[in-house]
C-alpha cells in the first residue's frame, strides 16, 4: 500500500482521539472545577527498507502518534453563590477527600454534609483536613472557612482543610467525579480559599469551537488525500496495464 | 469515533440544568421556595498510555499519559438552603422563619414534612393549618371568640378571647432543624421530607438550638435569584449549542470517511 495513506491513516486516527478530547472538554464546559486537556502528538519514525547505493535514498516515514495528554491546570473563573459550603481555591492546590480506593484531590469545592454531620463532596465521600475528616455536630451553626482553609462553626475551631500540591501536576490522573490521583502530596502554603464562591471549568469556548473546526477539516482534508492517493493508483493501473497494439 | 457520545452526555447534562434553571424561575415567587442547582462531574478516563509506565530496560518512564474521558454526569441536583428575604404582608396568620428551622406540618398519613412556608390559615374548627388544610404541629387551635392572634418571636400563640384585656396562651409552635438541610426530600406543595441524607429532625421551641425565631405578618420570598437564573441559563444554552457542534463536527469526520471510494 501507499506510503502516503499509511500516513494520512495514522493521522486520521490520531485526530479521532482528538476530537474525544475536544468533545470530553466541551462536555465538561459546566462541570466545577474542571480541568481543560489537551492532547499532544508526536511522530513515530518509520524505519523503512532503504536503498544507500540509489542517487538519492529512500527517507524514512514519520506516523503521527498521540503521545501525552497534558492537564491544564489554569485557574478557572471563580463565581459567588453564596452558600456557605461552596469554596474556591485561588492558587496551585488541590482538596484531598478521602475515597475507598485512598485518598484524592479535587478542585471542586462545591461541598455538602452528609447525615452523621460530616464535610463530603458530591459523592459522599469526606473531605479532609490536616488531622482527618470534618464533623459538625447537629447543633452547630454559622459554618465559615476562612482564607488559610481553617474551618469555624458555632463550636469554635475545627481544623484546618488539607489543602494540597504537588511537585509536578501533569503528573496527576485523572479518576473521573472531578478526581485526581496521584503521589507525593505536600501541604500547600500559598492557596487562598474563598468562601461563598465556585471555580467553574477554565474549558474555553471560543479556543475549544476553534479546535473542533481545525480538527474536522484536517481530517476532511485528508480523507480527500487518501481518495486522491487511490485515484492516482487506479489511473497508474489502468494506463499501465493497457496493452497497446504497436 | 467516541466524540458522538460524550458530546452527546454533555447535551443530555446542559438540558437538564436547563431543567433545573426553569424550575428555579417558575417558583419565583413561591413562598419559602429554595433553589435549585445542578452539579456536574466528569465521567471514567480511558486511560491510553499509562503515566508512570516504563518505555525502556534501562527504566525511564512515561512522565504523562495519554487519557481520554468519556463525558460528564449530573451528579446531583443540591438545594441551597440560603435565607429569602422576608416579605411584609401585615395578614395575622403569615410568619416567617428566620433562621435554620422549619415548620413542622402533619400529613394526612400521619407523617410529618417540613416547610419554611409559614402562610397559615385557621380551618372550620379554628386549628392552625397550612394552605393545603394540612396540620400544623403541634396542633393549636384558635377558639372561636378569639379576637386578635399574635405569634411571638419564640413560637408563642396568644390570643384575646371574648371582651377579654389580657391575652390567653393558647399553645406555642415548634421548629425542627437538620444536620444536613440540603439533604431534604422535595415532595412539591412546599413541603420537604427527612431522609437519611439530612439527619433526623431536631425539635424546639424557636430562639433555642439556633433554630431560629419567627416573624408575625411576613412570609420568606423564594431565594431565587432572577439575574443569576437568567446568566446560568444563558450559559447552560450556550453549552448545549457547543456539544450539537461536536456532534455535528463528528459527523462531518465520519462523513468524509464513508465518501471514500
Amino acid at each position: 500500500m501507499n506510503n502516503a495513506q499509511l500516513i494520512s491513516l495514522s493521522r486520521q486516527v490520531a485526530l479521532e482521539r482528538q476530537m474525544d478530547v475536544v468533545a470530553n472538554n466541551m462536555a465538561n464546559v459546566n462541570t466545577a472545577g474542571f480541568k481543560a486537556e489537551q492532547i499532544l502528538f508526536g511522530a513515530a519514525q518509520m524505519p523503512a527498507a532503504q536503498a544507500a547505493d540509489m542517487p538519492w535514498q529512500d527517507q524514512t516515514i514519520a506516523y503521527t502518534e498521540d503521545w501525552a495528554t497534558i492537564h491544564d491546570f489554569r485557574n478557572g473563573t471563580i463565581s459567588q453563590t453564596g452558600n456557605p459550603l461552596d469554596i474556591a481555591l485561588d492558587g496551585d492546590g488541590f482538596l484531598a477527600v478521602q475515597t475507598p480506593a485512598g485518598e484524592r484531590y479535587t478542585r471542586n469545592g462545591v461541598l455538602h454534609l452528609d447525615s452523621q454531620g460530616f464535610l463530603v463532596d458530591a459523592n459522599g465521600n469526606q473531605i479532609l483536613s490536616t488531622a482527618g475528616p470534618i464533623r459538625f455536630d447537629a447543633s452547630e451553626t454559622d459554618i465559615s472557612i476562612g482564607k488559610d482553609g481553617t474551618v469555624d462553626s458555632s463550636a469554635g475551631n475545627k481544623g484546618q482543610l488539607r489543602i494540597v500540591t504537588f511537585p509536578d501536576n501533569q503528573q496527576l490522573l485523572r479518576e473521573g467525579d472531578n478526581l485526581f490521583s496521584g503521589t507525593g502530596a505536600q501541604l500547600a502554603t500559598s492557596v487562598k480559599v474563598m468562601q461563598g464562591a465556585v471555580e467553574r471549568s477554565n474549558v474555553s469556548g471560543v479556543s475549544e469551537m476553534s479546535e473542533l473546526i481545525r480538527v474536522t477539516r484536517a481530517y476532511t482534508t485528508l480523507s480527500k488525500m487518501i481518495e486522491q492517493q487511490n485515484q492516482l493508483s487506479q489511473a497508474a493501473i489502468q494506463q499501465l496495464g493497457t496493452l497497446t497494439t504497436a | 469515533m467516541q466524540a458522538l457520545y460524550i458530546a452527546s452526555t454533555g447535551m443530555a447534562a446542559q438540558e437538564k440544568n436547563v431543567e433545573v434553571i426553569s424550575n428555579n424561575i417558575a417558583n419565583m415567587r413561591t413562598t419559602g421556595y429554595k433553589r435549585q442547582r445542578a452539579e456536574f462531574q466528569d465521567l471514567l478516563y480511558q486511560q491510553l498510555r499509562q503515566a508512570g509506565s516504563q518505555t525502556s530496560d534501562s527504566g525511564t518512564q512515561l512522565p504523562i499519559g495519554v487519557e481520554i474521558g468519556s463525558g460528564v454526569r449530573i451528579a446531583g441536583t443540591s438545594r441551597i438552603m440560603t435565607q429569602g428575604t422576608v416579605e411584609a404582608t401585615g395578614k395575622q396568620l403569615d410568619v416567617a422563619v428566620q433562621g435554620e428551622g422549619f415548620l413542622q406540618v402533619s400529613m394526612p398519613d400521619g407523617s410529618t414534612a417540613y416547610t419554611r412556608d409559614g402562610s397559615l390559615e385557621r380551618n372550620a374548627s379554628g386549628m392552625l393549618v397550612t394552605t393545603d388544610g394540612y396540620q400544623v404541629q403541634p396542633g393549636i387551635a384558635i377558639p372561636d371568640n378569639a379576637t386578635s392572634v399574635s405569634i411571638s418571636a419564640q413560637g408563642m400563640v396568644e390570643a384575646f378571647l371574648g371582651n377579654s384585656t389580657t391575652p390567653t396562651q393558647i399553645g406555642q409552635l415548634q421548629l425542627s432543624r437538620f444536620a444536613n438541610k440540603a439533604g431534604l426530600q422535595s415532595i412539591g406543595n412546599n413541603l420537604f421530607l427527612e431522609t437519611p441524607a439530612s439527619g433526623s429532625a431536631q425539635s424546639g421551641f424557636p430562639g433555642s438550638d439556633s433554630l431560629g425565631t419567627l416573624l408575625q405578618g411576613y412570609l420568606e420570598t423564594s431565594n431565587v435569584n432572577a439575574v443569576t437564573e437568567i446568566s446560568d441559563l444563558i450559559s447552560a444554552q450556550r453549552a448545549y449549542e457547543m456539544n450539537s457542534r461536536v456532534i455535528s463536527g463528528a459527523d462531518e469526520m465520519m462523513q468524509s470517511t464513508a465518501q471514500l471510494r
